[in-house]
């Protein structure tokens, strides 16, 4: 596919398609959709976040407390108990009143800018494939990741930079299984903040900068009286220039990755921890090009004492995820970078071991802000005791398909021909939920 | 998949003329109950949703717990349509969100003209018949399923430049289109090409000159004679197929049932050892399906079996529900036969696990055929010692058994209350562990090794790390062992035991074979027909029921037999594809009507059949190919040529490429004299500072595959391979420019040759040793003017860096 993209190009300009700039194109060829948002910030939070603790107030738990009412004997992955009322209240928040957690007094500041979607639902109980399910439409481990989806699709905006960076994930989130390599997720690890550490090679340990150019010269000399002996060649004029790309990268990166190089202002709205840091970042590197990010953040799997561990977690992801928002919108970014918040599933409204609640992957809630979604809603709604998706209900591949919307893209004409047939990722499924977006 | 749909749509919807016509309910009114009902609305189920099915005629004339939902020619009574429209606040459908106008005006429609549903199928005939495959007949008569013979090449007018047969197909086509090949590469450019396509390292400095200076005939094939004798050889060409078979050592996550094969790195070994013997490539291939079936075969060659006994599977947590673990496992079947049909025979017969594949002969029925092959074939660490038949048939089962119970007693007791009753079944699974251990313990005079694989299954857990002790290190996988096992299988039929409400075990029978049923739409809980273990019937001769065990011996021959012919064209134009960097039909593993056709089918044909006739022998063919005057080729882009044809479709030249990463890490390890040759054994990280072993040696994981490795275009282990992409990225160019591996060999090399005296003696030695040639005068004033401002070993790697170090010649 790709070799016949580059033989159009040919034809179309009459030059040689230029391997090393390949990937700025975008390789999407399906119809436009309305959708104006340029880039994507996945906020992942593994393990599963509880929707009725944070976004779906559900009353009916107080008064059933402890009972198990029909309709919440669904099946999940262990033994629950009976109906544990959340620790936390909710209040009206924003324009339109939508009821948030108390423990979340930063990002129900800009519930005005959050899509929150109270009817999501996924298909399996176990984290693996359930957070395959969330980063590539399946439970299989040999799909792409959204994130190389968008990078195949759109292409890179910054040549000096990785298209798709994948913070703190793992596996399928970095995903780019049968997708030409350059759009899988650069994996970083989130516990540094110097760029050094986080991406290898990244800076020459031996060479100063001028050193380092005084031997790539060298290089490029050869590289040049090579070419003009052998002729004009696709590979080595791309490779002559990937090295220049790679050369500027080096700097670029050292920059884009360095979160120390905003203001102390800045810092202390995101909040120096490591979510807060990995949020800042997200915000560096899109706002130099790349396409997308994915965050990923600790441990969200509170089987038990729910009540404690919020009370110790929340407000850094609290602080941190509305910073990201705040700071997007002040900088004219919010409208053009969708920002997307979840896990692989929700968790039940019943106990587990008295204190903790299981996966869920019947309801839970998720959000979506910018880039073109309405904001100040809330969409769907699980059944009286937040255990089952009812009203509006939103699969994974519903969401894909509405994110990649809001980026221009229908998802079913975002293909890639593979093992003798069309792949998408949302597969045969998904439905634009219009009604999230503005 | 959905453009398929909709096309579909688009056919038939040109057909209706009256709004009675079934045609109406086939395109406006079907798709949508399917697609936005059925999942709650099914005869399928034990209980729909509001006693409602809509996958019948016979349900939606029913109607509901609250009566009938459709009056036919009555709209306004029709309560479907009310629910469509939502106009009703207690009853609006689907949950999913109203539909468009357009739909419920469709249903308007259709029940004023009488609400007209001619289905006759029952229940899960539900997949689309709009837009079928080609039938069988048709399917028999596909070119890539013909017969081979060696039908003579046409005429051509050059009779000067063809050296045998293939150059003869290649010239034809060239003078058709008008154009001459280019001439033969001179004799430096030959022998690396040689090296890297036989051995995968560029030869020294002392191996071109010696080519060079050969002038004689003999030259050429007596060089293609030492190479393919050496044993990197069988490392190359090994590595070749590792793509194909999809050669990993861990699954995409290792939790307790896909833990990592320890001994996935006998496999590899196994490989290179039958490449460097040239087993003959049918015998190669069954021994990877069957080698345990086959009278003939050797011990050692059970390691082949980690064809299947390593292939990637899925975490099973058995407390999930039958149905959700029958699924897990379906997707193991799955992705054996994609393994299978996409890398032996160019068939992507997975495309016909949910409905009849949409372009190629292979219906749904054909797909669990095989499937039973892989529901009675079970994974298994085998001895690769000898043991009686009956005791080892034994060892494997409890082997199983012990690590389910093992795994399922440890979840349920260090994982509080999660089942119910749950200490009543730990206890009983406990007792059966200790009298499987009683019973492995009388085996240990005779088969010491045998009683220590297991022992770990009944020894206690050890205990939880002290405070302060770094976790984790209890858990950590055996990711390699050493002890005389191999990751294999056996013939046992593998179900799913849903009789605990609460925790599903998988029950294995060994010696038993399983035919599965067509699971409908692909789904585990809506099983259908059961259907007898056989081969594709597209391909079938004859008698086409397996009966012999599981059937993989079986479906073994029938590939070498019956479907022979297609066997040889996907091999043939694979090994074309590795010599050339293209093969004749570019979607190696897809040789149906979605695939692209080949550019030289004759060729192609001809070629196949000569290598069946030469007993499959991949040492023949290679060295039939690169003695042809197409393989010799010059690579120089004639400006003429790159407008005509700029991808080499008519093989006009040599196509310079990127070397792969393996060519690329091994050739800067050998130049630099840094290269371990040490053959065989387990796998080291191939990122690690001592590691200078052939990348081939080095670990592939599918949950952590190296960044190097990936960064470079290495194939997703998780899946059969169809070639490599060849990219180059930014990243890659890190790695060149600022890795230690890089510095490493800068600082190795350019040791070795300081005591070289003068400078640009020392140049030259860097060339020869590097680049394998000689500077010239001007390149050697470019080195020496660098060198007053920077390093030798700086130098060193710059020639490392160049693209005449990375291109394939």
């Amino acid at each position: 596919m790709a070799l016949a993209r580059r033989e159009l190009i040919q034809a179309a300009f009459g030059l040689l398609g230029n391997l090393g700039i390949s990937s700025a194109m975008g390789h999407y060829t399906g119809q436009r959709t309305p959708g104006k948002a340029k880039r994507v910030i996945s906020l992942f939070l593994a393990g599963g976040p509880s929707q009725v603790d944070l976004f779906d107030p559900k009353p009916m738990l107080v008064k059933y407390q402890g009972q198990r009412p029909g309709g919440v004997d669904l099946r999940t992955e262990r033994q629950t108990g009976g109906l544990m009322p959340s620790a936390f209240a909710f209040s009206k928040r924003g324009r339109n009143g939508i009821e948030v957690s108390d423990i979340l007094p930063k990002l129900g500041g800009v519930i005005d800018e959050l899509s929150v979607i109270r009817s999501m639902y996924s298909f399996n109980p176990t984290h693996t494939p359930a957070s395959s399910l969330y980063h590539t439409g399946t439970i299989l481990a040999n799909r792409p990741s959204i994130g190389s989806w968008i990078s195949y699709g759109l292409g890179a905006e910054n040549q000096n930079l990785p298209s798709f960076v994948a913070l703190n994930s793992s596996g399928p989130a970095a995903r780019s299984a049968f997708l030409p390599a350059e759009h899988q997720g650069m994996p970083l690890n989130g516990a540094d903040v110097e760029p050094e550490k986080m991406i290898p090679n990244l800076r020459n340990k031996k060479l100063d900068a001028s050193a380092q150019r005084r031997q790539l010269d060298a290089v490029q000399a050869l590289n040049q009286r090579f070419g003009d002996a052998f002729g004009a060649d696709e590979y080595l004029s791309g490779r002559i220039q990937s090295m220049e790309a790679a050369y500027r990268m080096q700097f670029e990166a050292t920059d884009a990755f360095d979160v120390r190089k905003e203001t102390a202002g800045t810092r202390a709205l995101y909040g120096e921890t490591p979510f807060g840091n990995g949020c800042l970042l997200a915000r560096r590197l899109v706002e130099r090009g790349v396409r997308f990010v994915n965050v990923g953040s600790g441990d969200w799997d509170d089987h038990k004492e729910i009540e404690a561990a919020y009370k110790k977690k929340i407000p850094a992801m609290d602080q941190a995820a509305s910073a990201l928002i705040v700071d997007l919108k002040r900088r004219g970014m919010l409208d053009d970078t969708i920002v997307v918040w979840g896990g692989e599933f929700g968790r039940t409204p019943v106990s587990e071991s008295g204190t903790g609640r299981d996966h869920n992957p019947y309801g839970f809630t998720m959000w979506v802000a910018g880039g073109g979604f309405r904001g100040g809603m809330a969409h769907g709604a699980t059944d009286e005791f937040g255990f089952k998706a009812v009203e509006n209900r939103v699969s994974i591949h519903d969401l894909h398909a509405t994110m990649l919307y809001a980026l221009g893209l229908d998802h079913t004409q975002l293909t890639y021909r593979y093992a003798g047939r069309d792949f998408r990722l949302t597969d045969v499924f998904g439905n634009v939920v219009k009604g999230i977006l503005a | 998949m959905l453009r398929i749909f909709w096309l579909a749509i688009a056919i038939v919807g040109g057909l209706w003329g009256q709004k009675v016509d079934p045609a109406f309910f086939e395109t406006k009114i079907r798709p949508v109950l399917a697609s936005q009902c059925y999942a709650c609305h099914s005869a399928k189920m034990k209980a729909p949703m509001g006693g409602l099915v809509l996958d019948t005629k016979s349900g939606l004339e029913a109607g509901g717990a609250n009566g009938p939902v459709v009056v036919a020619g009555k709209p306004g009574e029709s309560r479907l349509l009310t629910a469509l429209r939502f106009s009703d606040p207690h009853l609006q459908m689907p949950p999913s969100g109203k539909l468009a106008d357009a739909v419920a005006a469709d249903f308007e429609t259709w029940i004023a003209a009488g609400a007209v549903d001619p289905r006759t199928a029952p229940a899960g005939g539900e997949t689309s018949k709009a837009l079928k495959g080609m039938s069988l007949d048709e399917g028999r008569k596909w070119w890539a399923f013909q017969p081979i013979a060696k039908a003579a090449p046409p005429p051509v007018r050059d009779e000067k430049w063809a050296r045998g047969k293939i150059d003869e197909f290649v010239l034809a086509k060239l003078e058709a289109a008008g154009f001459p090949p280019s001439g033969q590469a001179d004799r430096r450019t030959l022998v690396r090409r040689a090296y890297l396509d036989l051995v995968g390292f560029k030869p020294t400095f002392e191996e071109v000159e010696a080519f060079a200076d050969d002038a004689s005939q003999e030259a050429w094939p007596k060089l293609i004679d030492k190479l393919q004798a050496l044993p990197q050889y069988g490392e190359r060409w090994g590595r070749n197929w590792m793509d194909v078979a999809r050669y990993g050592e861990d699954n995409s996550t290792a939790e307790a049932t896909n833990q990592p094969y320890p001994y996935a790195w006998r496999y590899r070994d196994w490989i290179i050892e039958a490449m460097n013997r040239d087993v003959p490539f049918d015998r190669f291939v069954k021994l990877q399906l069957a080698a345990d079936l086959m009278p003939d075969a050797a011990r050692a060659d059970l390691r082949a079996l980690g064809y299947l006994g390593a292939a990637p599977i899925y975490h099973k947590d058995q407390r999930l529900s039958a149905d959700v673990i029958g699924g897990f496992l379906a997707d193991d079947w799955d992705e054996r036969i994609d393994a299978v049909t996409r890398g032996l025979l160019g068939m992507t017969v997975a495309c016909a696990r949910c409905h009849d594949h949409k372009f190629d002969p292979i219906s749904t029925k054909d797909y669990y055929g095989l499937a039973g092959i892989f529901a009675s074939t079970a994974r298994i660490e085998r001895p690769l010692f000898e043991v009686e038949p009956a005791v080892e048939a034994r060892y494997m089962w409890v082997q199983r058994r012990l690590i389910d119970l093992r795994y399922s007693a440890n979840l349920l007791t260090n994982e509080a209350s999660t089942v119910v009753d749950s200490d009543k079944r730990v206890e009983k699974w406990k007792a059966e562990i200790e009298t499987l251990k009683a019973e492995m313990l009388g085996l240990r005079a005779k088969y010491p090794k045998l009683v220590d694989s297991v022992e770990r299954y009944w020894a206690p857990p050890a205990p939880r790390p002290a405070a302060g002790e770094p976790a984790g290190q209890r858990r950590r996988p055996v990711l390699v062992s050493t002890e005389p096992f191999t990751n294999a299988v056996y013939d046992a039929a593998q179900y799913v035991d849903g009789s605990d409400a609460h925790y599903t075990f998988l029950v294995y029978k060994p010696g038993e074979a399983r035919d599965v049923p067509v699971f409908r739409n692909g789904n585990v809980a809506t099983p259908g027909e059961i259907v007898p273990r056989h081969f594709l019937s597209v391909l079938s001769q004859g008698e086409n029921r397996f009966g012999k065990g599981s059937g993989r011996l079986e479906l073994a021959e029938k590939i070498f037999t019956d479907a022979a012919p297609l066997a040889a064209r996907v091999i043939v134009n694979r090994v074309w594809g590795w010599h050339f960097g293209r093969p004749l039909a570019p979607t190696a593993s897809d040789f149906g009507v979605q695939g692209e056709a080949p550019t030289h089918p004759e060729l192609l044909t001809y070629l196949a059949a000569d290598f069946v006739e030469q007993g499959w022998s991949l040492k023949w063919l290679t060295r039939e190919i690169m003695t042809s005057a197409a393989y010799q080729q010059a690579n120089r882009p004639r400006p003429e040529m790159m407008k005509a044809d700029p991808t080499n479709t008519l093989v006009w030249r040599m196509a310079p490429r990127r070397m792969d990463i393996e060519s690329y890490r091994d050739t800067l390890l050998r130049v630099t004299g840094r290269l371990d040759h040490t053959m065989y054994g387990p796998s080291q990280d191939v990122e690690a500072a001592e590691n200078v072993r052939r990348t081939v040696y080095g670990r592939v994981s599918r949950s952590r595959l190296s960044p190097l490795l990936k960064h470079y275009d290495f194939p997703d282990p998780m899946q059969s391979s169809g070639g490599r992409d060849l990219t180059t990225t930014s990243l890659q160019q890190l790695f060149v420019l600022n890795s230690q591996f890089f510095q490493d060999s800068a600082a190795v090399i350019s040791k070795t040759v300081q005591d070289v005296p003068t400078e640009s003696r020392r140049m030259r030695e860097l060339y020869r040793r590097l680049l394998s040639r000689d500077p010239s005068a001007a390149e050697l004033d470019l080195a020496l003017s660098f060198l007053s401002k920077g390093t030798l070993e700086q130098y060193a790697q710059v020639l490392l860096s160049t693209n005449e170090e990375i291109l394939w010649p």
